[in-house]
């Protein structure tokens, strides 16, 4: 357990946070792909800001940076040969219904990442398959610790999907293994899309009921063809188990209610 | 029985140094809060300009008469302030005059309603003053330091163990169930008998407030109902049962920017006057409580034994975190889920869901999910936490509000 003192961050502090930590898998991306990523993250860039400056300025609320963090998710996970149109559209679709909407960041139930990568994978499915970089697997895992020792994510949802993963592995019928957990789209998938604190569980039962599902999706989604670690199955693990984190939350709930009344009925 | 609560905030500051006998700390002025006495409409006794004596009814509760609210020192009424809606604010005096009203000990209850000790309990659940004829399930006795630098109860006590006695023998009159004395680890504050009995906790903030304590010897519904009360109200019943007078001052640590000291002070004294010989920064700084969870106010609070006059940092946090502060602060929104509730929260009820039943007003999830085991003082730790800038305290309270409401009519 990642011991310490819990202590205030507002909303202004995690974003700059995350974009920090998030740095590292996307410099290590930049690197490795040279020039082609510098279109894809100045338009996603560009994107994040105006849907974000829009919804400010028509809602009369205030601006909230946290699209751009969306945004560049977004970009990190996109396969490298999407063409401009789709990506364009893709990534508003994700920005305005998953998260904007819903009157930013937190009041939604979604990633917003995730639901525009849905969206590319789901109206063209003829999306190019990425080639994995164990570079940037490295750069998301220890972007993923440095989160976890601040405190940002739950390492409850990364132990649930790890100790779920590596049970169903051995019964799985396509050939998988331990390797696949090493896999750059995963690990950026688990990182940044299902321990997002939004799209998950808010429980400490259902944080870890959320990670399972979100693995046992995972490898059930990678059964199709596509590959156990594929872009399509990652993402649609995620949007589907953030869909169930609030009945998993309900089961937690349930759970804590009928301990109190069994409590509230006993006398010292 | 020993209970270990592991939850919460250690606090990194050094406890307060401890010695009988205490400095006397005098206010020119004492005031009786409004704020002190959640959904009590106040029936003033007094206007502007007239003499009181200390032990006086100042006002009543309009809807239950028998509830006094008296004056803590002799004086004049120097001014009355009413806030919204016409509510008491408060009424203050200028301390002038030794005279003290004798009660008469012959009724207990009767005794406590009249001389105003009867203010100084709160139920649990809605954490109100309780009924003139109610009789409670159990009554909590807090002895339990709060934060490092409250006044030591050991100490307090030790001083005047007979009027602790005294009061904890007139608690047991009160309820045909336990009366549980909590304190700290360490010697007995009283021998255990008959149905007073001794819980020991040990953990960080805030686990030495009755809500942590009750949550876990007696969690509180609708069907049960527990009152609880501070140690230095159960010897102030105990000096009332043996003089006939009220007890006005209260043993208060009082911590500055570089010092902390720990002294008498009245009862709602004005905190400007207390901390007049200490370095502080202004009088618009001063906190009633400690520097966790007390509120900005210019007058001692009624359950508060605490006043802090700087505005250092309550809440400990990694260097590097302060690199973050050159951010502009966020604006209000909404909250993050993050662990950090479930690890401070020291209750076995579901934080976020709860934060989000409150925010929201939904009063009947709120209620399942047990925002009746808590009081406003509870969910201090969460708005600390929480990055919406939400004030939890109040909600809880509109919430209760209206389940409470909602029975009586």
């Amino acid at each position: 357990m990642i011991k310490g003192i819990p202590y205030r961050w507002d909303s202004h502090q995690v974003s700059v946070t995350t974009f920090a930590v998030l740095l590292l898998p996307l410099t290590t991306a930049a690197i490795l792909r040279g020039p082609t990523m510098t279109l894809p993250i100045g338009v996603a860039l560009g994107l994040g800001l105006m849907w974000s400056f829009l919804f400010s300025a028509l809602r009369k609320s205030v601006f909230h940076w946290h699209s751009l963090i969306s945004a560049l998710i977004f970009v990190l996970l996109l396969p490298a040969a999407t063409p401009v149109w789709q990506f364009v559209i893709s990534l508003s679709f994700g920005l305005v219904f998953g998260d904007l909407i819903f009157g930013s960041r937190g009041r939604g139930f979604l990633n917003a990442a995730v639901v525009g990568l849905a969206f590319l994978l789901f109206s063209f499915p003829a999306t190019p398959p990425d080639t994995a970089l164990p570079q940037i697997a490295i750069a998301a895992a220890l972007s993923g610790l440095i989160l976890l020792a601040l405190g940002l994510i739950s390492w409850r949802v990364i132990a649930g999907f790890g100790i779920c993963f590596a049970a169903l592995v051995p019964i799985s019928p396509v050939s998988a293994n331990w390797q696949d957990l090493q896999n750059a789209t995963v690990l950026l998938g688990l990182v940044f899309l299902i321990c997002d604190p939004v799209a998950g569980a808010s429980t400490h039962l259902g944080r870890w009921l959320y990670g399972a599902l979100a693995a046992a999706l995972v490898l059930l989604l990678g059964q199709t063809g596509v590959g156990i670690g594929s872009l399509s199955s990652v993402v649609f693990g995620a949007l589907l188990a953030s869909i169930f984190a609030p009945l998993l939350d309900q089961i937690a709930i349930y759970d804590n209610v009928r301990r109190r009344m069994k409590r509230q009925s006993y006398e010292p | 029985m020993h209970f270990d609560i592991r939850r919460g905030i250690w606090s990194p500051i050094v406890p307060a140094p401890q010695d009988a006998p205490f400095e006397a700390l005098t206010a020119k002025t004492v005031a009786m809060m409004g704020d002190d006495y959640p959904s009590v409409v106040f029936d003033l006794q007094f206007k502007e300009g007239d003499t009181v004596r200390a032990g006086q009814t100042l006002c009543v509760d309009r809807h239950r008469p028998e509830i006094c609210f008296v004056a803590n020192a002799g004086g004049r009424v120097s001014q009355i302030k009413l806030g919204p809606r016409r509510r008491l604010e408060f009424l203050e005096i200028a301390v002038g005059g030794d005279d003290s009203v004798r009660f008469d000990t012959d009724v207990l209850r009767k005794l406590l309603l009249k001389s105003g000790a009867w203010t100084s309990f709160r139920t649990r659940p809605f954490g109100l003053i309780p009924d003139p004829i109610a009789t409670p399930d159990a009554i909590f006795v807090t002895a339990t330091k709060a934060t490092p630098q409250a006044p030591d109860p050991l100490t307090v006590i030790a001083a005047e163990t007979a009027n602790f006695e005294g009061g904890a023998e007139a608690l047991l009159q009160l309820t045909t169930g336990p009366v549980f004395i909590c304190q700290r680890m360490g010697a007995a504050l009283l021998v255990p008998y008959d149905r007073l009995e001794i819980a020991t906790f040990s953990g960080p903030y805030p686990s030495g407030y009755a809500g942590p304590q009750v949550h876990r010897l007696m969690p509180v519904s609708r069907q049960r109902v527990v009152w609880e009360i501070g140690y230095q109200d159960v010897m102030a019943i105990g000096y009332l049962l043996a003089t006939g007078q009220i007890k006005t001052s209260r043993v208060v640590s009082v911590s500055g920017a570089t010092q902390t000291k720990v002294g008498t002070v009245r009862l709602g004294a004005k905190l400007a006057d207390v901390v007049r010989d200490m370095d502080h920064l202004d009088a618009d700084c001063l906190r009633s409580g400690s520097r966790l969870t007390g509120r900005k106010s210019h007058y001692l609070g009624r359950r508060d034994l605490q006043i802090s006059t700087d505005e250092k940092e309550a809440f400990p946090r990694p260097f590097w975190h302060r690199i973050l502060d050159a951010l502009p602060a966020a604006p209000n929104g909404a909250t993050l889920p993050m662990e950090a509730f479930e690890r401070a929260f020291p209750f076995d009820i579901l934080p976020t869901p709860l934060m989000r039943a409150l925010a929201i007003g939904d009063v009947e999830t709120a209620e399942r999910l047990g925002c009746l085991e808590l009081v406003e003082e509870d969910m201090a730790v969460l708005t600390q936490l929480c990055p919406s800038g939400c004030d939890y305290g109040h909600f809880l309270r509109h919430t209760l509000n209206l389940i409470h409401s909602e029975r009586a009519g």
